[in-house]
């Protein structure tokens, strides 16, 4: 048995780096970090199917890339989604989609975009993770508790005393939403306030509209608005942070632009800033590579060569209904959505998944961080992260699957152009 | 592979060769000597009576990172405007004209003849995506200076009096584990007294919380830099920037170097007086006067070029004045890592505008009254000034005074008359426009095998027609060879290549380690292992170049 300490974790986004990992000849284990995501995905045992699976039958991995590359360079719309690989992967991907002419998107992109859209039209101004653990003192947490799916958001990054202000003292308001029970043991005391218009199914738009008009000195004393707008005019760095992917509210967009606001205004007298979380599975990494190489996000596809972006048609939901031939890209978790298409599927996935309905293709590769090292961005965007190797199963990266594919393609045109000439 | 470039007037201001005849012979990736007439070359190029010089290379360009990248989404309209098919030689397509994207960026640069250009503004918590971004920008060298100054561990080393050793340990520390090649101040102070709610920071004013002077930031890492032998001088984007008056400001940062060796970036931006009516003037004649008599001082410009770009910085504090005049009307701010920030405000520079016509004025004033072209470089900030690819008609406002006056004509008719740049004569030659984009920044920088066509030198080639039209010229050379092999013919992309990634990596004392180590464990909530990025990481596992650093101490 060996003991790897301080791995790095690449699955919500926070990028934790301090799992300590069992490794035996069984597998890897992880020690219990109180984070449920950690705990679960990087329990994997060494033994598994390496297999490609044609329609279900094993096949050798050049049978399974061959088919591949047969489907997607023939198709007429091709998608490739699920996109959940390190940014190797990622561009590899967009290589491939610009070669085929398939639009990309991620599995996670919704929250996503609900960031996005505001801050394509309008801009924003936000923060980051050390910035909040360091120099907030007064959060304001706005809609469902982000450790839903950011599990040790607080434990890590709020609940240790803030080095740069003074007295350390933090506090920690919610508002339209309540702290889970392990919220309010791990912050205490910090909770200053919550349940402010956490009814169930608050209207948060309108919840943000109350606190910019009482910002804005239009509500009466007796509000409880007007002492939190005083609250947050009072404080020096108010650090507003917000899940877009857990909003349940319709228009969620207009949420995050009227928060927008409210830390623009703020943000003119004392310090604030926003903390937008949404990045499980590298969607964060996906977005950045696709803006590097596209100069779009995602929900980009190839038109005649040239990127072409638009997130209500490309979005993967949508063009699943109109996919001939859909490649799903899966490789953090054994998991994936119930979707239904009357195309094709090509699946890259983890060989633990338990697949509902059995696609045209499943070809295994490995998680990175766990069989393959591989860079992951944070939740907060701008720290990139280097996942290391834990274990070799035999399981190729998306990059070096999708690095096949693309031969075999460049390949058949090859032989295409001479039998032409 | 052997090449053979015959008959070109050779402009190679390293080797003090300005136009003469001769011929050029390339092997793989080298210059070599003329190997003899015994010698076959695989491909030979006649070039006679035609402009040969090695590669350009841009010392100050915003080509990588987080800030290019949320200005590419800011800048969506852009491009949804300029889209691009992938080429057949295998460059990917992309979009964008003043955030191009990454295999844009390559393309642009080729196309004109660059083969390298350096990201100024690398924060070292981002340092790992400026690098996966610029191996994927294809063709051209690339490198990153890494941002000091405003992260809250320098300041509290300088405000706890921790000593010049331990300064130059933590900076030398940094530059290894984030593989960067020089050292950058933006704002001096500036940027981490915005964090705690201070609007504006003067030279000499003591920042909040640390209680430290934008000054002693300057002066620390001047001296850590020339100590630890770092080819290229502190970086600095001083304060003030844009601020009308600013002109004492930078005169004062002069001053504030002391002898030790400095580069001033960008400083059409820090030129500022205030004459006038509109209290807002150009002080770059006395600007220019102060830098031609200090010879251990270089500078860019940061020119102006009129048209929509954006303007992406780290100096958040200066972009968050910049802001109300977004065009579009819609910015973004970032506080970063108890690191640095970034602002993004996408501009228009307009020439019926007073401002942008004496902004444009007052840099092509200083290209002209700056007389040594070995210290100043030829830079729009891309994108912050103009986007990059307004080099060929920057270098035709130099080279051609007629031209430089139509255009004069057509600015705000305020403008002029609070400029001398009407009554300057200089035009630029070949030779110092080889020195400007060549031969000067390879020395700058430190690149001993960059900027020249001596035997040994990377076989990085320009052939240009010599065409009286200079824009036309600089815009499409002829050929272009990187790393020996032709890129781009006729304006064309031809094949694709790959740069490499240069950077320094002075030594440090081990101690300083445990306690950065401390600061990450308690301060950052990250591992220090998992910010340092090892070798395999640059460039998909070819690593970095290295150049040399000689310690130094000051006198």
């Amino acid at each position: 048995m060996t003991f790897h300490p301080d791995t790095l974790c690449p699955f919500c986004g926070l990028g934790c780096g301090d799992i300590g990992i069992d490794l035996d000849e069984s597998g890897i284990t992880p020690r219990p970090t109180g984070c449920p995501q950690a705990d679960r995905l990087f329990r994997r045992s060494a033994a598994v199917p390496t297999d490609a699976r044609m329609d279900g039958n094993a096949v050798s991995m050049d049978d399974a890339i061959a088919e591949a590359a047969r489907l997607l360079g023939t198709s007429a719309a091709p998608l490739i989604a699920g996109l959940a690989a390190d940014v190797d992967g990622v561009l590899s991907a967009l290589s491939l989609a610009e070669r085929i002419g398939a639009t990309v998107d991620h599995e996670r992109s919704d929250a996503l975009f609900r960031n996005l859209a505001v801050l394509r039209r309008f801009g924003w101004s936000v923060t980051t993770l050390a910035e909040l653990r360091n120099r907030c003192d007064l959060v304001l947490v706005v809609g469902p508790d982000p450790a839903t799916a950011f599990p040790r958001v607080w434990e890590r990054w709020v609940a240790p005393e803030p080095a740069l202000v003074p007295g350390g003292a933090r506090s920690v308001v919610f508002l339209g939403g309540e702290p889970l029970p392990e919220t309010v043991q791990c912050l205490g005391s910090r909770i200053e306030a919550s349940g402010l218009g956490s009814d169930a199914g608050p209207d948060l738009a309108a919840l943000v509209g109350r606190l910019r008009a009482a910002l804005a000195g239009r509500t009466a004393d007796g509000d409880p608005m007007t002492a939190l707008a005083s609250r947050l005019c009072a404080a020096r760095y108010v650090v507003v942070i917000w899940a877009a992917g857990l909003f349940d509210n319709p228009q969620p967009d207009l949420i995050v632009e009227g928060l927008v606001r409210l830390i623009r205004n703020v943000d003119g007298t004392t310090r604030c800033a926003g903390l937008p979380l949404s990045g499980a599975d590298n969607v964060i990494g996906a977005n950045q590579a696709c803006g590097w190489r596209t100069g779009f996000p995602l929900r980009t596809g190839f038109n005649a060569g040239a990127p072409l972006h638009d997130p209500e048609r490309f979005d993967w939901r949508t063009r699943l209904c109109d996919a001939d031939v859909t490649l799903w890209i899966s490789a953090f978790r054994p998991e994936m959505p119930p979707f239904a298409t009357g195309g094709s599927v090509i699946m890259l996935a983890p060989p633990e998944l338990a697949v509902t309905t059995e696609p045209a293709l499943f070809i295994p590769v490995g998680t990175p961080g766990i069989d393959h090292a591989g860079d992951v961005f944070r939740a907060d965007s701008v720290v990139a992260l280097h996942t290391g190797a834990l274990i070799d199963r035999g399981l190729p990266s998306v990059a070096a699957v999708i690095g096949r594919i693309l031969s075999v393609l460049a390949e058949t045109a090859d032989s295409k152009e001479e039998a032409e000439c | 592979m052997l090449t053979k470039l015959t008959g070109g007037r050779l402009f190679d201001p390293a080797n003090g060769r300005h136009g003469e005849v001769a011929d050029l012979w390339l092997r793989d990736d080298r210059v070599v000597t003329d190997p003899g007439p015994g010698a076959t070359p695989d491909a030979a190029h006649d070039v006679t009576g035609k402009v040969v010089m090695a590669g350009a290379i841009d010392i100050h360009s915003h080509i990588a990172g987080g800030k290019v990248n949320l200005a590419r989404l800011l800048m969506g309209e852009e491009h949804d405007r300029h889209r691009f098919a992938g080429h057949a030689c295998g460059c990917g397509g992309g979009s964008g004209i003043a955030t191009p994207s990454t295999h844009a960026t390559g393309a642009r640069y080729i196309e004109m003849g660059f083969t390298a250009a350096f990201e100024p503004a690398m924060l070292g918590s981002n340092a790992r995506h400026a690098h996966l971004e610029m191996s994927d920008i294809p063709y051209i060298d690339t490198g990153g200076y890494l941002v000091l100054g405003n992260d809250d561990f320098l300041l509290d080393l300088i405000a706890t009096n921790a000593g010049q050793s331990a300064v130059n340990d933590y900076v030398a520390w940094m530059l290894t584990a984030t593989q960067s090649l020089a050292v950058k101040v933006v704002n001096p102070g500036g940027i981490n007294a915005f964090k705690f709610n201070a609007r504006k920071l003067d030279l000499d004013e003591a920042g909040p919380h640390y209680g430290v002077t934008p000054r002693s930031v300057l002066t620390v890492l001047a001296r850590t830099v020339y100590e630890l032998g770092l080819p290229h001088p502190l970086h600095v984007h001083g304060c003030n920037l844009g601020v009308p008056g600013n002109v004492a400001t930078t005169l004062d940062t002069i001053r504030a170097a002391a002898g030790l060796p400095m580069h001033m970036t960008h400083i059409q931006f820090h030129s500022y007086d205030t004459a006038g009516d509109r209290k807002f003037s150009s002080g770059a004649a006395a600007l220019a006067e102060a830098v031609n008599r200090t010879p251990t001082l270089s500078v860019d410009i940061g020119q102006v070029m009129f048209g929509q770009t954006v303007t992406a910085s780290a100096d958040t504090m200066a972009q968050r004045h910049t802001a109300p005049l977004a065009h579009p009307r819609k910015w973004l701010a970032m506080d970063i890592e108890c690191d640095a920030g970034c602002g993004v405000v996408p501009f228009r520079y307009r020439d019926n505008s007073y401002v942008n016509a004496l902004q444009w004025a007052i840099g092509l004033e200083l290209f002209l009254l700056l007389d040594d072209p070995w210290r100043v470089f030829l830079t729009t900030d891309h994108p912050n000034g103009a986007p990059f690819t307004f080099y060929p008609e920057l270098i035709r406002l130099l080279m051609d005074r007629d031209y430089r006056l139509a255009k004069l004509a057509e600015i705000h008719p305020d403008a002029p008359a609070h400029t001398t740049l009407g009554s300057i004569t200089r035009e630029y030659t070949l030779a110092e426009i080889a020195i400007m984009t060549r031969a000067a920044p390879a020395r700058i920088l430190g690149l001993a095998d960059r900027g020249h066509l001596a035997p040994g030198a990377s076989a990085d080639v320009t052939v240009y027609s010599d065409l009286a039209d200079r824009r036309a010229m600089f815009e499409r050379p002829d050929l272009v060879f990187k790393s020996g092999r032709l890129v781009v013919r006729g304006g064309t992309l031809v094949a694709m290549a790959s740069g490499c990634t240069h950077v320094v990596r002075p030594g440090f004392d081990d101690l300083i380690e445990r306690r950065i180590a401390r600061h990450f464990d308690e301060r950052i909530g990250l591992p220090i292992k998992h910010f340092r990025i090892q070798d395999a990481e640059i460039r998909h596992g070819a690593g970095p170049q290295l150049h040399p650093c000689q310690r130094r101490e000051v006198p």
